[in-house]
Parts: structure tokens; C-alpha cells; sequence
């Protein structure tokens, strides 16, 4: 494996062109199927990003919350004798969640309600899978033909003064 | 994994605190989340048993604010530590950038800290991670115990790779922000040596540098004293928790004081019943994280 696979298996990363064709995908599966918000989380639990009403939901614990859940329920599916549970469905009194997977890494996450109904979020959540798997695949071809992105040079040295500010 | 995001421009990494069942890493985040300040901390969220012992994981986000032009954000986690929650535990380190392994300063616990720190090892080698190239440190918590072993003792045991070690008194907060820091510090270098050695346009004919992180592997160990001034009496280590925990939700806990002699960790289950037991395990791990999640939206429906 070359240094540029590894660390593209070592990280997650997205360019602006990347999050600005996602939102696109977000946004047109709102549209389409009347669910309120769309996230996408990757299985670490950060959020890539996110569109439609999300208010006051804390989107670093659902973050969290959610890659948990799925990573239980891969868990059990293994324990079953499958790979993992591509899609889940979690039905409350008024919300719903819905999460299904995207390649291997993100987890495209739906909350809806009423407005809606659980077919129709995922008869266009099928679709909007493999167009942002499209997607990702595009941005990792890219990452491999023009090298990974860089951080700036100074941001590990730029850590330790600004880790000292913080925690002293 | 580290996930960059040059379209927000952010960097968002994930920590670890490991180590065996009541060693203090839950005490670590609730001092983190008590004495961070506010406008970097996030929610402090926790999956835990009616008797608060940790069933899935704590979670706290971190916000270390702009480095070199980043927003730089950490995901602290906690583990269950007890060995009947292995799978969990391996659930929780996939994807991690960064351990703080705290250990037990208490010489009856010297065999769960070496189980658990193999544990780790081999939790690791399942995700095809080497514990020398992860940024990890150790924090022999319970210092103030009377009969607490010695650092060099600990060290001799436990230090395999000559990783940092801080000692805590975690439940004073002694201790747990120089711990922390020295890993954050560890973590986000590893991500611009990373950088430098193995990416930036470089020909994949290129011979590839290690793209890991290089760790910092001091000839002997580099303890860091937390302030020398120790508590004058030295309480046992079981007192109620200093942090109260956030407001409940469902999957969270109210933080009551912790109960003084917490039962004994539950034993593991053997034989053919051991995969209905982690299914059982799992389906409720998947319910206490959905109801999380569901709490959190009628949170935002009221």
C-alpha cells in the first residue's frame, strides 16, 4: 500500500467541491421525499454535513450517537451471519430516523415525521446512496491521481502553543 | 480516523480514555466537561447502567478552535471496562486517533490493568492498528491511595513502549487536563507528520515514508508529576464523583453521588451462550442509542 492509500485509509476528507455536490444530493432528497433533515455522519461519528431543519439538535452527540447504533447493529448482523445492515429504521411517536449506509464509511441519516411516510424516504434514499457513493468515489479517484490534501506545515507546531493556551 | 473537511474547514479526530472497569476514565471526561471552558465543550452524554457504570460509552465533544486555519474538534470517549463488554469496548475504538490509558494505581487491580492494556492491543490489531504508531499515553489514577504502587513499579509492568505517563488523582482533577493535553498534542502532530512523510502530491512510485505517526518513545519514561502538592488526607478512592452530569435524557443518567462499593463487575458468560448474551448486549446498546437520538429531536420539537 502506498502513502497516499494509507492515508487515505487513515482519514476521511472532503474538499469544498465534495460537500457542495453532497448538499446538492441532500437537498433534492429532501425535496423529493419530505423528510425534514438529512445528515451524513461518518461510522466515527463526525458529521460531514447536513441539510434541511435541524434547529437545536446537537449535531456532535447525534453524530455520536448514531455511528453507535450502527456500529451495535453491524455487530448483531455479523452474529446473524451478515456483513451488516445496510439500512435501519427507528420509529418514534412523532420523528423517525432512518439510517442507511453509503460505500463503507458514511451513514446517510433521515429524520422525518408525519409529512412523509417510511417508504417514500427510503425509495429515495436508495437513489440518493449510490449518487453520493458516486460522489466519494470521484473524490477518492482524485485524492489518488493528484496525492492527498495537506494541512498546512505549521499546524502541528501551531498545536502545542494553542493546546497550551486552552488547557493552562 | 481523523476526518478533514476543507470545505468547513475542519479537523475532527477521536480519543480514547481505555483502561479496566472503575479505573476513573469516566471520572476523566466528567473533569474535562466540569472544567473545560464553555465555549469549547460540547454535551457531555452518557450510556450507562442504573448503577453508572459505563454500558456503552461516554461522549463529550471538544472544541480546541482554529489551529493553522482548521476548527480542530476532539471526540472524547470512555469505554465500559469491565471484560464482559469487550465487543463493545472494540466498538467504540474503531477509528480511533488517540488513547489515554488510565490505569489503577491500587496493587489489587495491577492484573486488570495488564488485561486490559493487552486488550487494547489486541482490539487494535483486529482494525490492523499497532499500538507503538497510535498516540497513546497511560495516567496511573489513584494516587492518593495509601498503598498506591509506585510509578516506577507501574511503569515496569504496564509501560511496555515508553509512552508518557502522568499521575491523577482523577476524581480532584489532578492530574487529568495535563494528560489530556500531552495526547491532544500527540494526536494532532501525528496528523501533520502524517502529512509530511506520506502525502502532498507525492508520486505513488514514490517510496512511501511511514505514514503513521511516529511515537514518542522516550529511552525511559518521561513521567509527568501532576502538581506536587498531593491532598493531605488521602480519601479512598470511592467518593462521589465531583462532575455532575448533564440534565437527563433517555440513554443519559441524572448524576446521582456515586455509590460507595459499587458491585462487582459482572462475570462474563461462557460457552454456547456467549452469542445470545452479546446479542442481548447489542439490542440494548441499540436501544439506549436510539433513545437518544429520539430524546434529542423532542428536545427540539418542544
Amino acid at each position: 500500500m502506498n502513502a497516499n492509500e494509507k492515508l487515505r485509509q487513515d482519514r476521511l476528507v472532503f474538499y469544498k467541491d465534495d460537500i457542495d455536490a453532497i448538499d446538492k444530493v441532500l437537498a433534492e432528497f429532501l425535496r423529493l421525499s419530505g423528510s425534514k433533515c438529512a445528515l451524513l455522519v461518518d461510522k466515527e461519528g463526525h458529521m460531514v454535513t447536513k441539510q434541511g431543519e435541524i434547529k437545536t439538535i446537537n449535531m456532535d452527540t447525534i453524530s455520536a450517537l448514531v455511528a453507535g447504533s450502527f456500529a451495535a447493529t453491524k455487530e448483531m448482523a455479523k452474529l446473524l451471519g451478515e456483513e451488516h445492515f445496510s439500512a435501519l429504521f427507528h420509529q418514534g411517536e412523532r420523528d423517525n430516523i432512518q439510517l442507511s449506509l453509503v460505500g463503507d464509511r458514511t451513514l446517510l441519516t433521515i429524520l422525518f415525521d408525519d409529512r412523509t411516510t417510511v417508504g417514500m424516504v427510503r425509495l429515495y434514499a436508495a437513489e440518493t446512496c449510490k449518487k453520493l457513493d458516486k460522489i466519494f468515489q470521484t473524490a477518492g479517484t482524485r485524492q489518488t491521481q493528484e496525492g492527498a490534501p495537506s494541512l498546512d506545515s505549521s499546524y502541528g507546531d501551531n498545536a502545542k502553543d494553542h493546546l497550551d493556551n486552552l488547557f493552562d | 480516523m481523523v476526518q478533514i473537511n476543507f470545505a468547513l474547514k475542519e479537523v475532527n479526530c477521536k480519543v480514547v480514555f481505555y483502561g479496566p472497569g472503575m479505573s476513573g476514565k469516566t471520572t476523566n471526561l466528567e473533569i474535562v466537561h466540569q472544567k473545560a471552558p464553555e465555549e469549547h465543550k460540547g454535551e457531555l452524554t452518557s450510556i450507562s447502567t442504573d448503577g453508572d457504570r459505563t454500558l456503552f460509552f461516554d461522549f463529550m465533544p471538544l472544541d480546541l478552535g482554529k489551529i493553522a486555519g482548521m476548527q480542530t474538534k476532539f471526540q472524547l470517549y470512555t469505554v465500559p471496562g469491565q471484560v464482559y463488554y469487550n465487543s463493545t469496548r472494540k466498538l467504540v475504538l474503531q477509528g480511533v486517533d488517540g488513547v489515554i490509558f488510565i490505569a489503577d494505581s491500587n496493587p489489587d487491580k495491577m492484573a486488570e490493568n495488564i488485561e486490559s492494556y493487552e486488550n487494547l492491543i489486541e482490539n487494535l490489531t483486529e482494525y490492523g492498528k499497532d499500538v507503538r504508531d497510535l498516540p497513546h499515553v497511560i495516567q496511573y489514577n489513584k494516587r492518593d491511595l495509601p498503598n498506591a504502587l509506585s510509578v516506577e513499579e507501574l511503569d515496569r509492568q504496564l509501560n511496555k513502549f515508553g509512552v508518557p505517563t502522568f499521575e491523577a488523582v482523577a476524581n480532584t482533577g489532578e492530574g487529568v487536563f495535563p494528560t489530556l493535553k500531552t495526547l491532544a498534542g500527540m494526536v494532532l502532530q501525528s496528523i501533520n507528520k502524517s502529512e509530511k512523510s506520506g502525502g502532498g502530491g507525492r508520486s505513488p512510485a514514490a517510496r512511501p515514508a511511514p505514514a503513521q505517526a511516529a511515537q514518542p518513545r522516550a529511552a525511559a519514561t518521561a513521567t509527568q508529576q501532576a502538581p506536587a502538592r498531593r491532598p493531605a488526607a488521602a480519601p479512598a478512592n470511592r467518593k462521589p464523583a465531583a462532575a455532575r452530569r448533564p440534565a437527563p435524557a433517555a440513554g443519559k443518567r441524572q448524576a446521582p453521588a456515586r455509590p460507595q462499593g459499587r458491585p462487582a463487575p459482572q462475570p462474563a458468560k461462557s460457552g454456547g451462550g456467549e452469542s445470545k448474551g452479546f446479542l442481548v448486549a447489542f439490542l440494548v446498546l441499540l436501544i439506549a442509542a436510539v433513545a437518544g437520538v429520539v430524546f434529542l429531536m423532542m428536545q427540539q420539537n418542544v
